[in-house]
């Protein structure tokens, strides 16, 4: 085996080390450059926008199934984790969770809508297009932009047209569970329901509503949509319903 | 999924091998069979000694005598190839039964015809040497081919042999010194032959003789050849005195140097392709050898490829004339006289020369290569010799003992004619009045009453039926919570009919292919257990809105739709050859990697798997490729298009440019680094597909890439390939988060992040072959498919973001074989980890999200940081069937060959996130969180024996410490995985496997990380036609599977009930009229 070792060595050792010379180059030279992860710029700390002047990444941001929102350098949001609800771990942190922390009222609005609308363009659902409507709606109410309040509007519409039967969960009244006194009750709402009455009423959102005028508009406008909308009766405003129109 | 056969290039010239040499590796029964002919009487009665054969010459030229009778060759090359067999089909492999009538159909017809010779490329077993000779007085030519497709030497498989090897030469020597010893003695050895054109075969390569012009090289290289040969032959006629010796040389070439160094031989086999005559042959080796001459091949086809029709007329034609110079040039005419007879080529058609694995119940029409000596059909610049059309018989339908029959064409009759004459007692005048007195017309009036006759079904139309299979089973299924429910009851019973219609098709002579229709009866519920083709006609619920009466409004419900998709096209392909370009269409038939066609990076994928995509219903491979008429594996152009070309593709095109340069090497000069070739390959997605591989896998980004390669031969050891990448260029500008040193950082691709490069350098050491390797791919320059070989399990990816050293020895030592092996990569850039964000108003810290492919430009998966380490030792003493071959299981031919293997993968990093294809949607979706860094390791053992020639066993054991392919909720699992097959007469199947904490046999329950605590299995199948292959033989079987369940194996009852285990009875039974037999589930 030496011997072998040794004349395979010798008959090839001018050749081998040309050959290999000229592997190392070719791996090495471009091996040596490269990104590296020191390259590229912090975003440890992002300083939220305070403003309500959205500029519109594209024609269909915030509407589902467009995702253009990911690309828009101005989305604090776009590196940012939109968790969703996971039913094997309950008790980790959500988008919920992150939403929360935003200012209240006008200053938070934006940031709503990036959070939001990240979401859906990230995980398509029927919450995640109301809450995005529902931000951009904030917005509308907050600083009067045409184009925001017709975006806030395909929103809407998005919701009944590609999210129908989607419900949202919301969590309330701790105590009432026997032997839990800090857990709150969960119960659902449908989201079609909710997204005619931020359309008919005032006080379901606390913003102007977004088709000025007679509720009656309202109803219409969902009619043009496809829908048809029985309101919801005082005093707990949860009896509307929304069908979907049948033209004969 | 089935290991990816990326070594089936190799194979290919293995099994080819094998087939040459089937007799001497295959059959070990021999002494036992030839104890009970013995004790049977057959051969007793007529025992006499070895025939004593010898070469004679006086002044009227050269004659053959077979104990001291003049003996003119009038033999033919036989072989028995079924339909549907291709060479891997071994006849000595059958029942001494159904050899016998063979050999009896068979001879009997040779012997109608005077046949009173033959050659084969298999080895005959010496008993049925001898008992064609005693019961039809047909001698045999005993042909060892020297190497001439490779040869194992020393557990190795060369492809090119190097005659100039002392190893090697001893080797050779030894082997065929050692097959004139077993034949020595037997009765019916007419004599001993060496090599088949072994002078075309001189393809080694060496320092030395790399350095000389090509054609001084070949002259080199034919020296050593010849050399050996006559070592060979003058140590074989020692052995055997009584034989003549001689080599198959192809034409003429090298006379000079077969004179000079073949002094021992006795009489000049050749093989002569020179059209009706054979011109100035006769006189040059009367020249040059003065040596009787004897062809070992000649002939011609059937197939005319200008009138693309059959035409019997003109082979006849051009062997009467064939016979009648050879007659006139036979002893005693006046004229050389050294013509001593021929063996025609060949005895009958074999359907299985055209693409050799594909296609083999289909006469192909294709012409492979041009000869000008064959006036009639030769037209310049195309190809007129078909392979599968040169029988003097055609390949017929199956008889009732099981034979396929050989129906004679108009020049079996011819040759009848001609071989009635005895060149010895009739002279020239009187040889031309009887070859003139052949009647052609009452021949061929002959032939066509016979076609008539035979009226085959498989004449060639614009459309024919070529076969076909019935399928038909029932399932009866349960778990333990229906069974606790219902009793008896909550079992569930359904059954399941299918039918295959396979089609061919030939509508002009440039244009054929076939196409199978696959309809489904009832289908039968095997889910969840087993997944299987023909799903697509299970019922489905759709959600439908409608009114009802009484009902305000309407009302969402379910219907069911039955009856879906109860016909679809199955498979098609077709071929058309013009002037100047190949086409080729092909859907859901399987197609082949391009890695041995300077794919270095492997952008075309393998899809072979045909059987694996049928569980999920894909069509790919789909599309067509175009290749120029001079295309080959090492030159030429190709190009692809398709909406599929292999599984999971999106639709794209791609194309290839691949030569070499000869010896040249740019800036290096001539002959200085031995032969280069490269390959420019570019490709371009035309659109996203939404085709999954397996239920779930993800699809890929519409990207485009391009590719350049380069290899360097500087014998047949040393070799350097290099490579190089541009990829994913749209990628550029894309942004991408990393997470470094508890910051999260935001950065872009850049142009330089596209280039990839890899080097390989494969060298002789210590005995062995070894290989060095690197790879630096930046971040998005993903490749394809890593070419994967000897089964490894090292974690080859084709990702990008990498820099990544191999290097590995195959060291032989005897029967073993030594193959340690490892990889090392780290990421340029690292994985994400999960953290939640986190607002302080009015900052926003991101946290980091673990990247995934759909939404950042790359992501760190199976490209992961690791230091993996492989070792395999494995034992097969019959290295021409490769053990690591994807069909070894099939084909090992060793008592005992076994290996056992260790890998152990050092991970020290987490990966980004892997996703899953939600059908539903259509869409990718991400697990969310990768997986954690996590050491695996893998050991495994797989063994095969055939202890006698009825009885095989297979078993493979594996314990295993596995990651999920993705989802990594659960954490690592530590498993069994036990499986077995064992295989009495080709009559009955048994074979099972056991699983514990297992993922289960589908890809997407390791994507899934779904186990079990136990799972098995046990099917037993009946072969109804034994003389067929599994995959082709009509059979019945039962198949029972059972798995135990916990949470980890994810199936939730609903209503929470006890629910702990599941099982499945099948039984099948499948019909097969031909062709090959429906897609078995993956159990």
């Amino acid at each position: 085996m030496k011997y072998q070792l040794r004349e395979s060595l010798q008959r090839y050792s001018l050749k081998a080390l040309s050959v290999v010379s000229l592997m190392a180059c070719f791996l090495v030279v471009p091996g040596c450059g490269g990104p590296s992860n020191s390259d590229g710029r912090v975003i440890t700390e992002i300083v939220l926008p305070t403003d309500t002047l959205l500029n519109l990444r594209c024609q269909n941001v915030g509407i589902n199934t467009e995702t253009c929102v990911l690309g828009d350098p101005e989305n604090p949001f776009r590196t940012t984790l939109t968790l969703e609800f996971n039913v094997n771990d309950p008790d980790a942190d959500t988008k919920f969770d992150l939403a929360a922390k935003l200012p209240a009222g006008p200053t938070g609005a934006k940031s709503r809508f990036y959070l939001w609308a990240t979401a859906l363009a990230r995980f398509p659902s029927g919450e995640n297009q109301w809450f995005t409507a529902l931000a951009l709606h904030e917005l509308w109410d907050a600083a009067g932009d045409p184009i925001i309040q017709e975006q806030a509007l395909k929103a809407y519409r998005s919701q009944l047209d590609n999210f129908f039967g989607a419900v949202v969960f919301f969590e309330c009244c701790a105590g009432l569970i026997p032997g839990d006194p800090t857990r709150p009750v969960p119960f659902s709402a449908t989201l079609n329901e909710l997204t005619a009455d931020n359309l008919y009423r005032t006080e379901a959102t606390g913003f102007a509503r977004l088709i000025p005028g007679d509720p009656l508009l309202a109803q219409s406008v969902i009619a043009q949509w496809g829908y048809t909308y029985r309101p919801a009766t005082a005093p707990l405003f949860n009896d509307g319903l929304v069908f979907l129109s049948v033209f004969p | 999924m089935r290991q990816a056969h990326v070594d089936i290039k190799t194979w290919f010239r293995v099994v080819r091998e094998r087939q040459r040499y089937g007799g001497v590796f295959l059959f070990r029964g021999i002494k036992k069979a030839c104890a009970i002919l013995l004790a049977s009487g057959v051969l007793v009665s007529h025992a006499i000694a070895a025939d004593v054969v010898t070469t004679y010459k006086d002044e009227a030229g050269w004659k053959l005598q077979v104990n001291g009778e003049d003996f003119f060759v009038k033999g033919v090359v036989w072989g028995y190839t079924p339909r549907d067999e291709n060479y891997n089909y071994n006849l000595w492999g059958q029942p001494d039964e159904f050899v016998r009538k063979v050999l009896d159909y068979e001879f009997g017809l040779m012997q109608a015809a005077g046949v009173n010779a033959i050659r084969s490329f298999n080895f005959m077993p010496p008993k049925w040497v001898t008992y064609v000779y005693r019961e039809f007085g047909i001698m045999v030519a005993i042909n060892p081919l020297v190497g001439r497709y490779g040869a194992v030497i020393d557990g190795r498989y060369i492809e090119f042999t190097d005659y100039s090897d002392p190893r090697t030469r001893e080797f050779l020597k030894a082997e065929s010194l050692a097959l004139v010893e077993k034949y020595k003695n037997v009765d019916g050895v007419l004599m001993f032959a060496f090599g088949n054109e072994s002078n075309y075969g001189l393809s080694w390569s060496s320092f030395e003789i790399e350095n000389l012009p090509v054609g001084e090289q070949n002259r080199e290289k034919a020296k050593y050849l010849y050399s050996l040969f006559n070592e060979i032959m003058a140590e074989g006629k020692k052995i055997a005195p009584n034989h003549p010796f001689t080599i198959v040389n192809g034409d003429l070439q090298y006379i000079d140097l077969i004179a000079e160094y073949c002094t021992d031989m006795d009489l000049l086999g050749i093989n002569a392709y020179r059209g009706n005559s054979f011109t100035t042959l006769w006189e040059e080796v009367d020249q040059k050898l003065d040596l009787p001459v004897l062809f070992f091949e000649f002939g011609s086809d059937a197939y005319n490829a200008r009138t693309g029709e059959e035409d019997q007329l003109n082979q006849a034609l051009i062997i009467k004339d064939q016979w009648r110079e050879m007659y006139h040039k036979s002893y005693g005419n006046g004229e050389e006289g050294n013509a001593i007879g021929g063996f025609q080529f060949e005895w009958r058609d074999e359907w299985w020369k055209y693409l050799q694995e594909e296609r083999l119940d289909i006469h192909d029409t294709n012409a492979s290569w041009a000869n000008g000596g064959y006036p009639h059909d030769f037209v310049d610049g195309q190809n007129n010799m078909n392979e599968e059309w040169w029988g003097i018989t055609q390949l017929g339908t199956v008889n009732e003992d099981g034979i396929y029959e050989a129906n004679p064409r108009m020049a079996y009759d011819v040759l009848a004619e001609v071989w009635k004459i005895d060149p010895y007692t009739h002279k020239k005048a009187a040889i031309n009045r009887d070859f003139d007195d052949i009647n052609m017309e009452y021949i061929e009036l002959k032939g066509d009453v016979r076609e008539l006759k035979v009226a085959r079904k498989e004449d060639r139309k614009l459309l024919y039926l070529t076969g076909g299979s019935l399928n038909v089973k029932g399932v009866l299924k349960a778990d333990e919570a229906n069974i606790d429910d219902f009793g008896d009851d909550g079992d569930e019973f359904s059954d399941g009919q299918m039918v295959f219609v396979d089609f061919g098709f030939n509508p002009t002579k440039d244009l054929e292919g076939q196409f199978t229709i696959n309809l489904l009866g009832n289908v039968a519920n095997q889910s969840p257990i087993e997944l299987a083709y023909g799903d697509r006609g299970q019922p489905v619920t759709v959600q439908v809105t409608q009114e009802f009466d009484g009902i305000d409004g309407e009302v969402t419900v379910g219907r069911e739709f039955r009856d879906r998709e109860r016909i679809e096209i199955y498979d098609f392909d077709s071929q058309y050859q013009g002037k100047y370009f190949d086409l080729d269409a092909f859907y859901h038939t399987p197609r082949y990697h391009w890695k041995y066609e300077g794919d270095f990076f492997g952008l075309v994928r393998e899809a072979t798997d045909i059987a694996g995509q049928d569980i999920y219903n894909s069509k790919a491979p789909y599309g067509v490729e175009f290749a120029t008429k001079e295309a080959t594996e090492t030159e030429g152009f190709k190009f692809v298009v398709g909406p599929e070309i292999y599984w999971g593709a999106n639709p794209k095109w791609i194309a290839k440019w691949q030569s070499s340069f000869g010896k040249v090497l740019p800036f290096v000069g001539d002959g200085v680094l031995g032969k280069t070739e490269f390959s420019v390959i570019y490709f371009d997605d035309l659109d996203r597909g939404d085709n999954a591989v397996a239920a779930t896998g993800p699809t890929t980004r519409e990207t485009r890439a391009g590719t350049l390669y380069t290899k360097t031969s500087f014998n047949d050891d040393w070799s350097l390939e290099l490579g190089a990448i541009w990829s994913a260029d749209e990628k550029e500008g894309e942004e991408y988060t990393k997470f470094v040193n508890g910051e999260t950082r935001l950065d872009t691709v850049d142009d330089e992040d596209s280039f990839g490069f890899k080097a390989k350098l494969n060298f002789p050491l210590l005995g062995g072959l070894a290989y060095v390797g690197g790879h630096y791919a930046g971040l998005v320059a993903a490749g394809g498919d890593p070419l994967k070989e000897f089964g490894t399990r090292l974690p080859y990816s084709d990702l990008g973001n990498k820099r990544e050293i191999e290097a590995g020895i195959l060291l032989p030592v005897g029967n073993w074989w030594f193959f340690p092996r490892f990889l090392t990569r780290d990421n340029l850039i690292d994985a994400n980890p999960l953290i939640e964000p986190d607002i302080n108003d009015p900052i926003l810290n991101p946290g980091s999200i673990p990247r995934n492919t759909d939404d950042d430009p790359f992501a760190v998966l199976d490209n992961r940081e690791v230091d993996a380490y492989e070792f395999f030792i494995t034992y097969d003493p019959t290295g021409a069937t490769g053990f690591y071959q994807w069909d070894n299981d099939m084909r090992e031919d060793a008592r005992f060959a076994f290996n056992i293997g260790l890998n152990y993968h050092e991970q020290p990093t987490i990966t980004d996130s892997y996703q899953f294809f939600f059908e539903p949607t259509n869409e990718d979706i991400p697990f969310g969180v990768g997986l954690p860094d996590q050491d695996i390791w893998i050991v495994s053992s797989r063994s095969v024996w055939n202890p006698t020639t009825k009885w095989r066993l297979i078993a493979n054991i594996e314990r295993s410490q596995l990651q999920s392919t993705g989802d990594p909720t659960g954490g690592t699992r530590t498993f069994w995985d036990l499986d077995g097959k064992v295989v009495y007469d080709n009559k009955h199947i048994l074979a099972g496997y056991y699983k514990e904490d297992a993922f289960g046999p589908y890809d997407f329950q390791r994507q899934f990380n779904i186990t079990f605590p136990r799972y098995w299995a046990l099917d037993y199948k009946f072969l109804m036609d034994p003389k067929k292959s599994e995959k082709n033989s009509s059979h019945l079987g039962l198949r029972y599977i059972w798995r135990k369940i916990d949470d980890d194996s994810r199936i939730t009852d609903p209503l929470d009930r006890d629910n702990d285990y599941q099982w499945q009875l099948l039984a099948y039974y499948t019909m097969n009229f031909g062709g090959t037999n429906p897609p078995e589930a993956r159990f």
